[in-house]
């Protein structure tokens, strides 16, 4: 009965008691929500490029998150058999080379991988980006070390009140950097013929080649956004919770953001994350302590299959036609 | 030459559907299995009991679970670690219930629980395709991990979380607990490891086996000849995570004797993974190839640049492993998605004319 | 040559069968009927909605108006393994065979439906199993005989050539002992002596297994030599429904063919 109580009444009586601070929790979880659109927004790319479910996303974020902070502290031998260490570079300077970074492995993924995979099964290429993250991953930890590190690429991490509410600056700045993102990519799909000739892949790889579309350049010129946007996620969980393994599990929770907003839609991945960013953190506040905490871990995956059964397209995905 | 099928003429169609209708594959399965059960007994030590046969039996029975599911009816699964929990605590929960019962028994209705927990996750998520399946599997994944742990029952109230094997008899000789010798585990392990092959490489070569291949290739036109998607995509599931669970309990059981959750989490998941896809998806005998190779596979990586005189202090081995297992899944994708199986098919052919070259 | 069916049963016929994809208006109003025994063939300019109406028939598809009668049962729609059920069989216009499986065992799996199941005794392979995949596969032998394809039983269908697949799927649409086959341009991307092979196999499960047979096709030759009667679809109306004969001299047909634009 106490059980009962506790995840039915208590935590709405919670809610309507501090409704300040049920606030502030729903702003958190917005915030938290942004992030996870962030990575959300790299597989809708590459997915509606090519139909890719890229699982190696948060790797990329992590890697990318490395090679800037390694970048930023200097000391890689670049140079082999001399002692040359590369120094710290200045802010501006490390992210133009990561960002250049980005685009090479971008280029290294579809000659070595996507190339030899054209229009297999999608479930052989989503395994091949299971087995490209734990690459990456292996890889990134063997040249940067696998400790925690820490981002400081000089936004503030101050909160600030208004309206009796706690902001917290660094997440706006994150909220106001993937909204632009989103906006630029979302301009990029809708208007551009490259745009165009990206959803034409997205659709059959096959007929796109026989269109005459160069699908290796479209596949780099994808993935390397895609990379620049896991860049920037990279950096942003990385600022705020410190680079480390974790980041990568992030793709992961992606899942559930896709399957909420549509695997196919760039507005879907924002709402699927800010959902899920609040569900969250709602939950966990005033759910998790009758349920023994951590609810986290889970709930994302929870909401996604509860959805699945009502809306498997997704708020804004595409109802599929199969045509025989 | 060695290879040669010529001269051997089936007569009946009984013959001709024999899971080894050539005479070299019986004899090469003859030897293997005596080696199995008689020769290794003999000659190992314990430390290739334990870190070696005991863990790559448990795998391959846990491939086999994962192979059905995916490599046979061709639904991807996230969940393998969380269905090999439920099996370990369920073993776990009955036998310090019911102290009584056979081990073995309790193996096996372990996987029972792992079943059902399997379709309370399927039922919503198999109606549809895609990746769907995988976020079903992940949300068990993450939930059972977090319920064995939070959940004091599970794991008796021991204040340390951990469960731990405790001794059990079968006709008179200790098979679990600290005290029973690696070669009954072992043995035990073949033995469910063979039984289970067995069954299974019976179940798939016939109706059910060929539904789910079906669901798989095509499923709009399996649906068309009348294959029931939801049912044949259920049965691979529950049967899947029956397997699974069963070789969760023979994992804790037999193989690590004590256990935390941790050891049930995602990163089991994705080894299992790995070795359906290495060792060949949809094939029996890919399921030990992949399970033997990727326990092998860390051995040889600490071991091999000391024998080739390196010193590798700089790259940790652990992610040495990650790197390395990383590129074989994406090689064994590109080169030969039917794996080490596959291989092994095509060594064969080519022993059909050596040493004659056509 | 085509035969006399009229006096023959109606096997099945659809009536008023309109069917629309979002805007799109597939098929408009069609109505016929098939005869038990005849093969009857459906042609038309591409786009003219002939594998939406087979597709309606077998339940892939369900029509927005209109009812289907199968064997005297009238229903608005169906689900495929429904159809499956009730004897009805068909080919894909791009072949829908199991790439992953031999044709052995796409040709039992056509058999399917009859298979009765006991999980427990098929894990075992024993008495009742065994004897039963027995009697399929001595069964499937002799569509494999019909066909000629005993040198491809054990090839993974994937790597046999187009002709010999679209062969395979008839044998497998075959194994299911079908009362209604329905094909969808089986001879297409086929050379003259594979579409002779092809018009023989199909007169011959006609003749010898008594199937009535629903066939789009667009090699006219064919048409004219195998058919019993024609129905021409164009832009998702019917436009002419009779013997080959009567179908040639169509003017209909002929402008429909030639493009003659309608105003």
């Amino acid at each position: 009965m106490d059980f009962l109580y506790a995840v039915t009444v208590a935590p709405l009586l919670d809610i309507g008691q501090d409704p300040t601070f049920f606030a502030e929790v729903v702003i958190g979880g917005l915030m938290a929500g942004v992030m996870y659109s962030l990575v959300a927004l790299g597989f809708v790319l590459i997915f509606k490029a090519s139909g890719v479910f890229n699982f190696a996303q948060g790797v990329l974020a992590l890697f990318a998150a490395l090679t800037l902070v390694g970048l930023l502290e200097g000391g890689l031998p670049i140079i082999p058999f001399t002692d040359f260490k590369l120094p710290p570079l200045p802010v501006p300077l490390a992210m133009a080379a990561t960002a250049v970074v980005m685009i090479v492995l971008a280029f290294a993924i579809e000659y070595l991988m996507l190339r030899r995979l054209v229009n297999q099964a999608p479930i052989i290429l989503f395994m091949s980006t299971i087995g490209l993250a734990f690459f990456l991953e292996g890889f990134g930890d063997a040249m940067w070390g696998s400790d925690v590190k820490s981002i400081d690429i000089g936004i503030p991490d101050a909160s600030f009140e208004r309206w009796g509410i706690l902001f917290n600056q660094f997440e706006i700045v994150a909220t106001g950097t993937a909204a632009v993102l989103v906006a630029v990519l979302a301009v990029f799909f809708q208007k551009t013929r490259i745009g165009r000739a990206l959803r034409a892949v997205a659709d059959d790889h096959q007929a796109a080649l026989s269109v005459g579309i160069p699908l290796k350049t479209i596949w780099v010129i994808v993935w390397s956004v895609s990379g620049l946007v896991a860049l920037v996620a990279g950096i942003m969980w990385g600022a705020k919770s410190g680079v480390q393994f974790s980041l990568s599990l992030i793709a992961l929770k992606a899942l559930p953001v896709l399957i909420l907003g549509g695997f196919t839609s760039v507005p879907g991945a924002i709402v699927g994350g800010l959902i899920i960013g609040v569900g969250e953190k709602v939950g966990e506040v005033y759910w998790g302590p009758a349920l023994g905490g951590a609810i986290e871990n889970w709930f994302a995956y929870m909401l996604a299959m509860v959805f699945l059964f009502f809306r498997p397209q997704g708020l804004f995905g595409e109802r599929i036609i199969e045509r025989v | 030459m060695l290879y040669r099928e010529a001269g051997q003429f089936k007569t009946s169609y009984g013959k001709d559907q024999s899971i080894l209708p050539i005479v070299q594959d019986r004899w090469v399965l003859g030897i293997v299995l005596v080696v199995a059960y008689v020769v290794v007994p003999l000659t190992a030590d314990d430390y290739w009991f334990n870190a070696i046969l005991i863990p790559f039996l448990v795998y391959a029975l846990a491939t086999l679970g994962l192979n059905i599911l995916t490599g046979y009816a061709g639904q991807i699964s996230l969940g393998t670690g969380g269905f090999m929990a439920v099996g370990a605590y369920a073993a776990y929960k009955m036998t310090t219930a019911f102290p009584e019962l056979n081990i073995i028994v309790v193996f096996l209705l372990s996987g029972l629980f792992a079943a059902g927990v399997g379709l309370v996750f399927g039922i919503p998520s198999l109606r549809i395709k895609g990746f769907y399946l995988a976020v079903a599997t992940l949300a068990a994944q993450f939930f059972l991990v977090w319920l064995f742990n939070k959940v004091a029952w599970f794991y008796n109230y021991n204040p340390s979380g951990t469960i731990e094997a405790p001794p059990r008899e079968v006709f008179g000789v200790l098979v679990t607990g600290a005290a029973a010798t690696p070669m009954v585990k072992y043995l035990t392990a073949l033995t469910m490891a063979t039984v289970f092959a067995l069954a299974i490489k019976n179940l798939v070569r016939g109706r059910i086996g060929r539904s789910w291949m079906a669901i798989r290739d095509m499923d709009i036109a399996a649906e068309i000849i009348g294959i029931k998607p939801l049912q044949t995509k259920l049965l691979a599931f529950a049967l899947s995570s029956y397997v699974c669970g069963v070789a969760g309990a023979e994992f804790m059981f037999l193989h690590l004797g004590s256990v935390e959750t941790i050891a049930f989490d995602i990163n089991l998941s994705f080894l299992i993974l790995f070795m359906v896809i290495v060792g060949g998806l949809g094939s029996v005998l890919g399921s030990f190839l992949g399970a033997g190779f990727i326990v092998l596979l860390p051995i040889l990586l600490t071991n091999l640049p000391a024998m080739l005189g390196f010193d590798v202090a700089a790259v940790n081995a652990k992610h040495a492993e990650l790197m390395v297992f990383g590129a074989l899944i994406v090689f064994f994708l590109i080169v030969e998605p039917n794996g080490l199986a596959r291989l092994w098919q095509i060594a064969k052919e080519k022993l059909r004319l050596w040493p004659f070259p056509y | 040559m085509p035969k006399d069916t009229s006096a023959n049963q109606t096997l099945l016929h659809v009536d008023n069968i309109s069917l629309s994809f979002g805007g799109v208006r597939a098929i408009r109003d069609v109505s016929f009927e098939i005869k038990t025994g005849e093969i009857r063939a459906i042609i038309g300019p591409n786009g003219a909605g002939k594998t939406s109406m087979l597709n309606c028939i077998n339940g892939f598809y369900h029509p927005q108006e209109g009812t289907i009668t199968y064997r005297g049962q009238t229903r608005k729609q169906m689900r495929p393994h429904d159809a499956a059920a009730q004897g009805i069989a068909r080919t894909f216009q791009n072949v829908a065979l199991f790439k992953g499986m031999s044709t052995l065992d796409n040709l039992m799996t056509g058999r399917i439906l009859k298979m009765k199941g006991s999980f427990l005794l098929e894990a075992l392979y024993l008495g009742p199993a065994r004897k039963q995949e027995l009697e399929h596969r001595a069964f499937v032998e002799g569509i494999i005989d019909f066909l000629e394809i005993e040198d491809i039983r054990r090839t993974p269908v994937g790597r046999l050539p187009y002709g010999l697949q679209k062969r395979v799927e008839l044998g497998r649409a075959l194994a299911a002992e079908p009362t209604l086959l329905l094909l969808d341009e089986p001879m297409a991307g086929m050379n003259v002596e594979e579409k002779e092979d092809m018009s023989r196999f199909i007169i011959d499960v006609n003749e010898e297994f008594s199937t009535t047979i629903a066939l789009i096709e667009h090699d006219m030759g064919v048409v004219m030599d195998i058919s019993d009667r024609v129905i021409v679809l164009d832009h998702g109306e019917k436009i002419a429904d009779g013997t080959p004969d009567q179908v040639r001299d169509n003017q209909a047909v002929i402008e429909a063919y030639l493009g003659v634009s309608h105003d």
